[in-house]
Formats: structure tokens, sequence, C-alpha cells
């Protein structure tokens, strides 16, 4: 960018024979946006002085932001971008006050209200004119907003003009290199970036991401999927610079790419369980050998913090549904009280302590096979029972935790996925209980009693009438369920302890959210 | 040398958008509502079609509907509000 005492090219339509202020912008530019309004106001207490835009883009998208804006400041345009490229600008908005002689006399580059201020007191000097205060602190904007690249150095692909967003496009482009600012912790700077969620981040270093990268034998460009609500692209790049973030070994991309491509696969709607209120958050189940080879926890503690492959491929897919999907909390995503598995929600299967087949074989996964699988879910909820002798007394302990999954009172919408502890395992199979078993117990015995829609209305009441009726033990109730394989049930935990879980869902069927299963190699 | 670090962002530039310009007056006007098909959503819309067309005499109120709130609007329900040519269109949240 010029310095203080260069030359200032010509641009058409621009005069060189008194002081002037000028305003690189783009039209799609925020903080442009921001700069040309405080200008505008600036140029009006000035009175004669010549405050002029300069816009990066054509007549027609900047005489709609000219109206758009109300803005009175003449504006000149950068054919070709030719003074774009000879002022060497990096980013826009970028301010040049000119002195008399053509040459540059001060500078600033993003919306910046100290750079403002002083420009305008040194151009007010230069014009002999009274010093203005256009930009006060404090009256609701940022004193500082950084601004965009310069038009002449976007990619073309990303240029005004150019075609929709393909969300089948297979291979993307490379990503930004960017330096962290001498004097600042890397750490530091990505956080503030706004790289990261709230805990520190394993700075995503050339070096460190490009081992990512070879781990996982793909292109760098290569799209593995589009994140929505967004849908940026996920190249592998993207996803290993994220990984590096989180924490991950690079052989856990052998996990992380397959789990990003079930992520974003329409049938799970992450779309709308980005965007939603509900607790939900997406859980990803891990099946065959990969847990043992990657080191994936399955046992004590598998929901809370005990091993680095659930942790960091639990929060690497978060990071990736923040920064490429564009669902951050307060930004699209107003979950009311949120879900702790926004920071990491991966639990393998135990499978080794397991009676029955594994989960992902409830999708077509053959035994042995490895996957990962999704499902959007609320946070756990427990289920003790220490004094169970057989299956059918501790399923019973289970019914009513899953009667209050989604809503107390509302049948037939929701779904669950009941996560049994191993001792709760060894009984049901003692007692003979197969997975098929388990299912049609609890959804035969988990009702809710006609009795608590007798009040006073409440959620689930209204469309009571749709309900299907049963007795169970003797009480007439609204079956909680819809049908069987709405209750998923698979086997983790540690050895120790008669502890089960069940995990509601958020809106599901083809309307809403339904489980997704990949496998991989 | 400066630490160099690969942005883990959706670096696309979103294009320029503007808020559609508003009606000075609703008076006469022909608009949309949108259910998102919330629960209490369609109770809210019958509500807010009597206020409008009593007291603020809108002419004619039409009503649309998304087929789940849990995902967006699918582009036949947009085209059918398209074609429709209301001069505005209010979208209703409810929960």
């Amino acid at each position: 960018m010029l310095a203080d005492g260069d030359r200032v090219p010509a641009i058409e339509g621009v005069a060189r024979d008194g002081p002037a202020l000028l305003a690189f912008f783009k039209t799609d530019c925020p903080a442009c946006h921001l700069t040309l309004r405080y200008l505008d106001d600036l140029s009006s207490q000035l009175g004669d002085s010549d405050v002029l835009g300069i816009s990066q883009d054509g007549q027609e998208s900047t005489s709609e932001l000219v109206d758009a804006l109300g803005l009175r400041i003449p504006v000149r345009f950068d054919r070709g971008l030719a003074a774009s490229v000879a002022c060497g600008l990096e980013a826009v908005p970028a301010l040049f006050l000119v002195d008399g002689r053509g040459s540059v006399a001060g500078s600033c580059q993003g919306f910046d209200k100290a750079g403002l201020n002083r420009l305008g007191a040194a151009l007010a000097d230069l014009s002999g004119v009274a010093r203005p205060a256009p930009a006060p602190s404090g009256d609701g904007n940022p004193d500082f907003q950084p601004g965009c690249v310069s038009r002449h150095l976007e990619p073309e692909a990303d240029a005004p003009g150019a075609a929709p967003v393909d969300l089948y496009a297979r291979r993307g482009r490379r990503a930004s290199r960017v330096s962290v600012p001498s004097g600042m912790g890397a750490e530091e700077f990505c956080y503030e970036q706004g790289f990261a969620d709230p805990l520190p981040v394993v700075p995503p270093t050339v070096g460190r991401v490009d081992r990512m990268i070879a781990a996982s034998g793909l292109a760098p460009a290569e799209i593995i999927a589009h994140v929505p609500p967004n849908y940026g692209p996920a190249s592998v790049e993207k996803i290993a610079a994220n990984a590096v973030m989180a924490g991950c070994r690079p052989a856990y991309m052998r996990v992380l790419v397959p789990a990003v491509k079930a992520l974003c696969d329409e049938r799970l709607d992450i779309h709308g369980v980005q965007g939603t209120t509900h607790f939900a958050a997406p859980l990803a189940i891990v099946n065959g050998p990969v847990r043992s080879e990657l080191g994936f926890a399955c046992g004590s503690n598998v929901f809370s913090n005990a091993a680095r492959a659930n942790s960091t491929v639990g929060r690497a897919i978060q990071l990736i549904l923040r920064n490429l999907g564009g669902a951050a909390p307060g930004r699209i995503d107003m979950s009311t009280l949120g879900n702790p598995g926004r920071f990491s929600y991966v639990v393998g299967e135990h499978e080794e302590r397991s009676p029955w087949e594994p989960l992902a074989s409830d999708f077509g996964v053959p035994e042995g096979g490895n996957a990962v699988t999704f499902f959007c879910a609320e946070p756990p909820r427990a289920v003790s029972e220490h004094k169970a002798r057989t299956g059918e007394v501790l399923l019973r302990a289970i019914c009513p935790v899953l009667a209050n999954v989604w809503s107390h009172r509302v049948c037939s919408r929701s779904e669950a996925l009941v996560v049994i502890g191993p001792e709760h395992a060894a009984t049901l199979q003692r007692s003979g209980f197969s997975k098929r078993d388990v299912v049609e117990f609890l959804y035969s015995n988990t009702g809710i009693p006609l009795r608590e829609y007798d009040g006073d209305g409440g959620e689930g009441t209204h469309e009571a009438s749709l309900y299907e009726e049963c007795v169970i033990r003797g009480v007439r109730c609204y079956r909680k369920f819809r049908k069987p394989e709405s209750i998923r049930v698979m086997v983790a935990g540690g050895p120790a302890g008669k502890f089960s879980v069940v995990l509601g869902s958020w809106a599901t069927g083809p309307g809403g959210s339904q489980m997704v299963c990949q496998q991989f190699d | 040398m400066p630490e160099t670090l690969v942005s883990p962002l959706d670096e696309r530039v979103p294009p320029a958008a503007f808020a559609a310009r508003r009606l000075e007056s609703v008076k006469g006007a022909r608009l949309a509502l949108l259910d998102i098909s919330k629960a209490g959503g369609s109770v809210f819309l019958d509500r807010l079609e009597t206020l409008l067309k009593d007291r603020f005499d809108v002419a004619e109120v039409l009503r649309f509907r998304k087929p789940t709130f849990a995902k967006p609007a699918p582009e036949s329900v947009l085209e059918d509000i398209r074609k429709a040519q209301p001069q505005a269109v209010i979208e209703a949240l409810a929960d």
C-alpha cells in the first residue's frame, strides 16, 4: 500500500490540483458501507473539500449502493482496477489523503474511526477550514472493523457475477494463508480471528495442516461436503485445519472425513438442528475395529473426557459446523439452553460387552465394519437401576425416562437412543432379551397416562386425539412412540455400575432429522 | 519470521444484499403471511390477519405454509408466493 510521500496514480475523474480524500471501496463489503456513511457526514462538515469514493465495481452495483446508503459524495470508478493495483491495495476500504501536489499525506485501511478523524482533521487543515469530528466513539458502531480483500486480489470464482454456489462441486480452492502479527501469540490470534470455540486451540500452522492432509490420502482441494446452514465447502484442507485446531492426531482423519460426509447428509437435517432453540446436538457413534485402532473410548466415562479420539474428533466436528457452516452461538445457533455436547459429542459402542449386533448393523453395515452414525440428540438422561434381577424389571425403570423425551405429553413425534450400560446389558442377556425384544418391550410399555391430559392444556394435549391409545399395566395411556423403530438400542459404558442413558431426539422423520450412518474402511 | 496459519473459515464473499424497500402504508395492500408450521403459528396468524384487515385496512391477506418448520421453505412454496405477487410477505415464527 502506498506510503506517505508516494505519488498517487491517475484515476479517471479525480482532479490533481487540490487536497482530496480518496476512499477505495467495493459494494459487497460491510466495512466499506460503514466507512462511506461517515465519509458522507465528513464531506458535509467540510463544505467544498473533496471527499471521493472510488468504486472497485461496475456502474450498476455501485449505483444501487449509492441509492441504498443515500450517499451524496461523488463516486468515481477504478476501471480495470488499475489504480487499486498501482496503490498496492490489500484490503478495502482504503483511504488516502492526497495533498495539493498529488502525494499521499496519510492513509488508513478498514473501518477505522481514529483514522477517519485523523484524515478528516488533516484534510481540513490542508483545505483551510475548521476541523470536523465525523466519527465519535460510542455511537453504536465499533471503533474498528477489518475490511475485505481488495477486488483485484480475489480469486476469479468469488468475483461479482460468478456462478451461484455449486453444492455438488467436488473441487474447491486452496485455503488462504494468514500471518500472525508479530508480538501476538498464535493461540490468541486464532481466538481474535473467530477461528475457535471459547477453548484454546492448536494453531493450524501450514506444517500441521499438511501432515493432517497427508494422513487422509486425499487431495487438499477435494470437497467432501457443503456444511449447512451456510453451505460452506468442507475441503480436505479446511477439515484438516479444523482438526488441527481441535487437537486431533492426523490418523483421526480416517474417521473425521466420513463423519463430515454423514453430518452433511440431507437426511440428518443439520441445517435445522444448527438453528433450533432446542437442545439437540449431533451425537456421533463409532462402530467397528477403528475404535481400538485409534483409541475411541466406549467404556468408562464414554460420554465425558475419557479419550483424545472422542474429545478431539467431536470438537473438530463442532468447529467445522461453526467455521464452515456458519452457525455459532448467538449467530444462527440460538439454542435456549444449549447442550454440553456442543463442545464434543462422540461415543464408541462397547461392542465387546454387547450381547447384540452393533448399532451400525441397523443401517446395513456388516458386523466388523467401521461406521460413524449420527443422531441429533438431547443431553443424556440418566437411568440408575441397581436392584433389578430380571430384564423386565430393568426395562420398566427405563420406560419412564423414555416417556419424557422431547416433551412429557407429546407422543408419536420423537425418537430415542437408549444406551445400555454393560451391567444392564448382562442382566438383559441373562433374561434372554434379544435387541429386538428390548425395543419391542420399551415400545409397548412406554406411554403417558390419559389422566395427564385432564388439565388445562399444555404441549401435546391439542393433538391427543391423534395418538394411539393402549393399556400399560392396567393404566390407560397414549403410546409414546409411533413405532418400535423409533427406539434404537446400543451398549456403551464401563464394566462397573448399573446405569444406562436415554437420549431424546429433535424433530424427526422426513420433515426433520433422521439418523445417518456412513461406513468406511 | 511470522507464523503462517491455514484459514479454517469459509472464505466465500457473500453477495451484496440490501433490505427490500419498506411499504409506506399497508392500507389497501395485498400481503402474504407465511406460516412456518410451528405449533400455535396458525392461531397467531389468524389473529394477525384479522387485525391487518380490521385495523389497518389491508385489502387482501394471502396465506402460505411451509411443510415443516425444521427445514427451509421448498422452492415450490417460494414460487407460489412469487406467483401471487403480494406487495409484502410476513414470515411468522412461533413457539
